[in-house]
Order: C-alpha cells, then sequence, then structure tokens
C-alpha cells in the first residue's frame, strides 16, 4: 500500500467517522427560514388503527385531532370535563333532544365556514361509516339550522355532548370529500401528505382561532419502535417525540437539552379473560389468575414508576374510579383457588393438573405498546408460579386471532375514559353486545346497570351505576386491570405549547412552537 | 513438529467447546440463580459480586440466563448442522454419482436455493411458518442445505472416474456401498470444515431471527431473543445486551478458530 492509499483511507475513515458524529440539527430550519418541526410518535399507524385523517374510519379521528387537523364540537379541560369548543352552547330540550349552537366564526381550512348543515352531513357520515359510533351516540334525526343543529337521539342519551368530544365527531368539510386520504378541517393544520407511516402538515391560514399556528410545517412520522424513536430524538432527528419507552426516558433528564411534560391518563393496561374457553368459565381460576398478579411490583419496576397500579377500569381521581374492591395479590390464596377449582395435582415442573391434564392458557397481546410485551412475561412468570402455564402471543396481527378466537387471554392498552364519562367504556367493551366485548362476557346484572347508566342524567347516580359496574365484572373477575399509564411528550427544550393531556386527544395545537 | 502444535491448538479448542458445552447443561444444577425465575426487585441490578453479569429487568441474573442461552443457541445451531449437512452431502453425493432426470431436478432445486441470499430466504420462510424455535430452525435448515449438496457432488464427481471406485464396481459393489464406504470416507474432511465453520454462521442466523421476532420467543434464554428485549435498555442497563452479545461473539469466534485447526487436522489445503 504506498502514502497516497494510507492517506486516502485514513482522510475517508476520519469524514465518515465525523459524519457519524455529527448532529442533525436541521430540524427546525430550512433554506427558505421556514419554522420545520419534526414530531416522532409510536402511536401513529395500522396496528394502532388509527392510520389515516377520515375520523370516521376506525380511529383515524385521533389522529384527526391529536395532529391538529380537526376539532370536535366540544372538547375536554385538563379536569376531564367538557367544554365548547366549535360549538358556542347546548340546551338539553328534553331526555331526547339536545339543540347545539355553533360558534359564527369557523371556517374549515379551505376558507369555508362552518354551518349547522355542515355538522349535520359530518355526523350523518360518521353514523354510517363509523362503527362505534352509531352505538355511542343513538342519533334518530340531526335538524340543520343556520348556525344550530338539533340532535334526536332514539334513546335517552346523558353522555351525547361527552361523545361528540371523542375524535370520530371531529367536523370535517364533507362537500370537500377525501382526496388522497386528505379530509378539510377546521384545526390550525392542514394536511398535505398522508401515509400509513407520516402525515406532513402545513399552517391553516384560514384558522379560526385566536391563537394561530405558530409553526410552517409539521412533519409527523410513525416511528413505532421505541429504541429507534428514543435515538431520532437523541440524534436531533426530531424536535419531540410521544410514546418513548419507560425506559429510554432517563436518557432525557438533561435540562439543558431536554423538556418532559407527562401527564396521568385513562389509558389502563387490561386483560380480560375469553368467556369460550371452558376452563375460565370457572370463577375459581379467573380469581386465581387475578390474584397471582402483582400490579404494584410491575408499576414500579417494568413501568419504572410511570403508572398507577389500577382496581377498576377508571383512575381513583375520577369521581367513578372510588370505593371499589378488587381480588388482591395472594399467590398462596390463587393456589388454594385452583385446587378447590379441581387443580389438585401438579407435574415434575410445578404445573397444576385436572385428569392428568395441564392448565395451560393462551396470552394474546400486541407490541405497539411497548409495556404490553412485559406484561406477558412478567404475567407467565406470575402465572407459573401458582402453577398455570402461559403461552405468550405478542403480535400486531393480534386481530387475526381474535377473530379466530385463538386466545384465551386477551392484554390491551385502552383509554377507559375518552369521553369524560364512564358510559362510552362500558359499552363498547363490557355489555354483552358491545364491539369489543372480545372476551364474550356476560353478566345480566352488568347489562341491567349499564342500561340504566345510559337512562341517567344526574352525574351523581351516573358514578354510583358506575361504580356498581365494576364491581360486578371486578367480583367476576372477567377483567384485570393491572396499572393506568402515564403518557409523557420529550421535547427540545426550545419547544413550548406542547402538553400531555389527561384525554390523550390534544398534541398540536396553536400554542406549539419553537423558539 | 508444527504437526503437533496444530493437533494441539485443535484439542485444545475441542476441548474447550466440549467442556463450556457441557458446563451450559449442568449450569442450572451448579449456577445459584435459575434463568428464569424473576425477582423484580432485583430488576437492573448492574455486574457485581451477587450477580456478576448484572440482572435483567425482570430481576433474572444474567449469567444464568446466558449461560442456559448456550443451550438453546448452540445446541440448535449443532443440530441444524448436522442435519444441514448430512442432508446436503446425501444429495450431493447421489448427484455426484448418479447422471439421471433425478438428479437435475435436484441441481436446479439447489440453485433455486442458492440463488437467494441465504438469511433473507431464512427471514421470509420463518415468517411465513411463524415464530418459535423450531420454525425458526426449520427456515435455518431450509437455506443451510444446498453448499454441502454442491461442495459434496463437486468432490464426488472426478472421484467417481478414479480407478479404485471401477474396481469397487467391477467387484459387485453396489452404488450406495460405493458411495457411502468408498467415497464418503475420502470426502469427509472437506464436510467436517465447511460444517464447523457453519456453525458460527448459523448461531448469528438463530440469533438473528430471534432478535426480529421470527425465531425463539420470550422468556426463553435465546441469546438474539435476550438482545431484542434488552434494546431500549442499551443506553441505560447496557449489561443487558452486552451480556447475550459476548457470548455470541466468544461463541461463533471459538466455533470459526475450531473449524480452521480442523483444517490444519485434516491437512487440507
Amino acid at each position: 500500500m504506498n502514502k497516497k492509499t494510507i492517506f486516502f483511507t485514513a482522510a475517508l475513515g476520519i469524514m465518515l467517522l465525523l459524519s457519524g458524529c455529527s448532529q442533525n440539527n436541521s430540524a427546525t430550519t430550512s433554506p427558505h427560514s421556514e419554522k420545520i418541526f419534526h414530531y416522532g410518535t409510536m402511536a401513529y399507524g395500522t396496528a394502532m388503527q388509527d392510520a389515516g385523517i377520515n375520523p370516521h374510519d376506525t380511529y383515524c379521528g385521533w389522529s384527526t385531532v391529536r395532529y391538529g387537523i380537526g376539532e370536535t364540537l366540544f372538547r375536554f379541560n385538563k379536569e376531564m370535563k367538557i367544554e365548547p369548543w366549535l360549538a358556542e352552547s347546548a340546551n338539553q330540550l328534553d331526555d331526547y333532544t339536545v339543540k347545539i349552537t355553533l360558534r359564527n366564526d369557523i371556517t374549515f381550512s379551505n376558507g369555508k365556514k362552518v354551518t349547522g348543515n355542515d355538522v349535520k352531513t359530518c355526523l350523518e357520515d360518521l353514523l354510517k361509516k363509523n362503527d362505534r359510533a352509531p352505538h355511542d351516540l343513538k342519533i334518530k334525526n340531526i335538524i340543520a339550522d343556520g348556525q344550530t343543529v338539533t340532535i334526536q337521539s332514539s334513546e335517552k342519551v346523558p353522555a351525547l355532548l361527552h361523545y361528540l368530544a371523542d375524535p370520530y365527531a371531529a367536523i370535517i368539510d364533507m362537500t370537500a370529500g377525501e382526496k388522497d386520504r386528505i379530509v378539510v378541517g377546521t384545526g390550525p393544520y392542514v394536511a398535505e401528505k398522508v401515509t400509513d407511516t407520516e402525515i406532513d402538515l402545513k399552517k391553516n391560514a384560514h384558522y379560526w382561532g385566536k391563537v394561530q399556528p405558530k409553526l410552517d410545517k409539521i412533519i409527523v412520522r410513525s416511528i413505532t419502535d421505541g429504541d429507534a424513536l428514543s435515538m431520532a430524538m437523541q440524534s436531533g432527528e426530531l424536535d419531540a417525540a410521544q410514546g418513548l419507552p419507560y425506559a429510554s426516558l432517563s436518557n432525557f433528564q438533561d435540562t439543558n437539552k431536554y423538556k418532559i411534560n407527562s401527564a396521568a391518563t385513562s389509558r389502563v393496561y387490561q386483560a380480560l379473560m375469553n368467556y369460550r374457553t371452558p376452563v375460565l368459565q370457572n370463577n375459581n381460576v379467573r380469581k386465581a389468575i387475578a390474584m397471582a398478579i402483582n400490579k404494584d411490583q410491575f408499576v414500579s419496576v417494568l413501568l419504572n414508576g410511570n403508572g398507577v397500579p389500577a382496581i377498576g377500569a377508571f383512575p381513583d381521581n375520577m369521581p367513578f374510579g372510588r370505593g371499589l374492591k378488587a381480588a388482591p395479590y395472594d399467590p398462596e390464596a390463587a393456589r388454594r383457588l385452583l385446587a378447590q377449582a379441581g387443580y389438585t395435582e401438579r407435574d415434575a415442573d410445578g404445573y397444576v393438573l385436572k385428569n392428568g391434564k395441564p392448565l395451560t392458557l393462551r396470552w394474546l397481546t400486541y407490541t405497539s405498546r411497548q409495556e404490553l410485551p412485559l406484561l406477558a412475561e412478567y404475567a407467565q412468570s406470575a402465572l407459573k408460579e401458582i402453577g398455570i402455564k402461559l403461552e405468550v402471543n405478542a403480535t400486531d396481527n393480534y386481530k387475526d386471532f381474535l377473530k379466530r378466537n385463538e386466545f384465551d387471554i386477551y392484554a390491551k392498552a385502552i383509554v377507559t375514559a375518552p369521553t369524560g364519562d364512564p358510559e362510552y367504556y362500558f359499552t363498547s367493551n363490557v355489555m354483552s353486545d358491545s364491539p369489543y366485548n372480545n372476551g364474550a362476557y356476560n353478566n345480566p346484572d352488568v347489562d341491567h346497570l349499564c342500561d340504566q347508566l345510559r337512562n341517567t342524567f344526574d352525574t351523581n347516580k351516573r358514578n354510583e351505576l358506575a361504580i356498581q359496574i365494576q364491581q360486578h365484572i371486578l367480583d367476576d373477575n372477567a377483567i384485570i386491570y393491572t396499572a393506568f399509564l402515564k403518557m409523557s411528550f420529550v421535547m427540545k427544550k426550545n419547544v413550548t405549547g406542547l402538553e400531555a393531556h389527561p384525554s390523550d386527544y390534544y398534541e398540536i395545537t396553536p400554542e406549539l412552537d419553537i423558539n | 513438529m508444527i504437526h503437533t502444535a496444530k493437533n494441539c491448538r485443535f484439542f485444545t479448542l475441542l476441548l474447550l467447546i466440549t467442556a463450556g458445552l457441557l458446563f451450559s447443561l449442568a449450569a442450572e444444577y451448579i449456577l445459584p440463580f435459575d434463568a428464569y425465575s424473576q425477582n423484580l426487585l432485583q430488576a437492573l441490578q448492574p455486574p457485581s459480586a451477587a450477580h456478576l453479569l448484572g440482572t435483567d429487568r425482570f430481576g433474572r441474573d444474567m449469567l444464568a440466563r446466558t449461560i442456559a442461552g448456550a443451550k438453546i443457541t448452540v445446541f440448535t445451531a449443532l443440530i441444524i448442522t448436522f442435519l444441514a449437512s448430512s442432508l446436503g452431502s446425501l444429495i450431493g453425493l447421489f448427484c455426484g454419482y448418479h447422471r439421471n432426470r433425478l438428479v437435475t431436478i435436484l441441481l436446479r432445486l439447489t440453485d433455486v436455493f442458492l440463488a437467494f441470499p441465504s438469511m433473507v430466504f431464512a427471514i421470509a420462510a420463518a415468517g411465513l411458518l411463524g415464530g418459535g424455535t423450531f420454525n425458526a430452525a426449520a427456515a435455518i435448515m431450509l437455506v443451510s442445505w444446498p453448499k454441502y449438496t454442491r461442495l459434496v457432488r463437486t468432490q464426488t464427481l472426478p472421484l467417481r472416474q478414479t480407478e479404485y471406485i471401477e474396481a469397487a464396481r467391477m467387484s459387485g459393489s453396489s452404488s450406495w456401498q460405493i458411495m457411502f464406504f468408498h467415497i464418503l470416507p475420502v470426502i469427509v474432511g472437506p464436510i467436517c470444515i465447511t460444517a464447523a465453520l457453519d456453525i458460527g454462521t448459523i448461531i448469528t442466523e438463530i440469533a438473528g431471527l430471534s432478535f426480529l421476532g421470527l425465531g425463539t420467543a420470550p422468556p426463553a434464554a435465546e441469546w438474539g431473543s435476550m438482545m431484542s428485549g434488552a434494546r431500549n435498555l442499551l443506553q441505560t442497563a447496557p449489561w443487558t445486551i452486552f451480556a447475550p452479545g459476548i457470548a455470541i461473539f466468544i461463541t461463533v469466534s471459538l466455533f470459526q478458530l475450531f473449524a480452521d485447526s480442523l483444517r490444519d487436522f485434516f491437512d487440507i489445503h
């Protein structure tokens, strides 16, 4: 090798090394001095059923509202109480009718004024397309008159205004239609490009709010690998990130470079029992499973303290999440329950046997929520302690397994009070005809109480009913609620206006800025 | 003298590998910690006198898990290597000795398998078959046998024309007798060396598939799976990923050195 070759090789090596070490600081600048915000999230994508921004499709409304494209008639404040947003006021005319008056100054991002008729056509399309909305809203008729919309329900819907704050009810311009997956909303930002992995946004020039959007462009990137997200944040490629694994948060403790903003949410990790599985029809077995899981340790160790052990479906800072009693952590009692269920013998590995057969269960979960596989692995060990063999299936094709009924326990993360009201969770998850009652749970008392809840307008009475329903679920050990999660945003120090909200709905707002 | 030194290196490496494998088998009876018992109160402990390689996020001893990992990763690799080399060699021997339509079909089939990059093919096969150690092993098996077919056929072709094979044929030996008793013993050296070299590759392939979630699933202490599970702890608890990573590095290096010394042992140049 001559000297020239050595010199060039060394120079090339140094260049590669330096380029590898350099920070990508292009996130906030562009050739035309536009303010561009790069945002990485784990919460957008096909696995989360929110890839897209048409709020009427599955859970895409979350993306519509989260990324500042669309807004709802009502929204939640930080105490999870509803307040008007696109609406000015609402008047309950009778048990079945509510009259909503719209603000007069709202425009879609295409400059068109939002009228009662726009809201009517939008809600009608929602009812046609969305699987949850008709079940929640029970709308019989919508009458539009100028800036008012009168909604008549087929049944009493005390939580109607709460449901109208659900992201699926984001108001979009139906006359503009949907082109290249883009819809026209009223939010501070307008979508320019929508794919399954990225949403490119630009400032809404016609935004109606007092606070005008401050950023010229926002690029929302779905990064479903927690490490990749963490590294992208550390390398400076992103200005902010949502959904980082809890284990990675300690990488962002340098307050000279980063800020972390967290909020407790009603997102719970729950494990529901499949009642179609014969062995799980025995409450002793279900209770034994519930008693084998140490929620406190799961939260403190595996969630790094970024959560709260759960008892019922709602956190106890909500009036309908208090006074509940769940099966306590007690592995010894769990073993006794299994013995009562007929599992009196054990094999060489310590698994319980009945008629010579071990008690083996299939735990289905998915990986897009980082801590779900951890919960599965922890549960596998915890259940082994009491003699139950758990086969974990952590897959993002979990829906296929649900459809084929190939599971015994299904663990998922779910926001239980997305409407700040308990009814939504019960009607969509625990009633015998609920669309997400994957475990075929069927308790006539629960159904009856849910029906009562649907017809009760008094808030205190509603809270009482919600507590009773949860207690039934806990007594049946139909669902194990393990922990409520904290949601955290990590951002560069110069980012302002990005705050975690307990509803998990509002991320990109007009206040968001880079200084 | 040189020959003795080479033999000494071969036997030393063989001894090291055998001792390592025996230790991994006996580890669960020797080590104070179980590779699978969780103790959340001891989670993410850095290496210390109590836990030489630290603990993972479930409080499991990393040393116990790394050694238990050898049992899964290395023994699976050994089984795959044995099966792939046996199957591939059998087909190669057959294709090298005979000339008929079946040989043509088998050779084209081998070409098809060799045409794909093996790891990509293994990922696709494991994806189709579904996760699990068995399916990952089957996928790797599927991509590993053709090289032996090619090698053995190439070695067999010149031998079938030799005088001693002609003599065996004339003395009434059947095709199978000639292949197994007169050709195979001559070419067994290159097969063993290729197989020994392959063990390291297969270990990395098994670990790779598990790392991608297509192989052994948690909580099994498979090295790739352990590394995958510890990915987001790289910065905060690096020992959880270094322990299986270094185990892979040492094991693969050992098998590569062993393959090299095996070539010297067989005196093939």
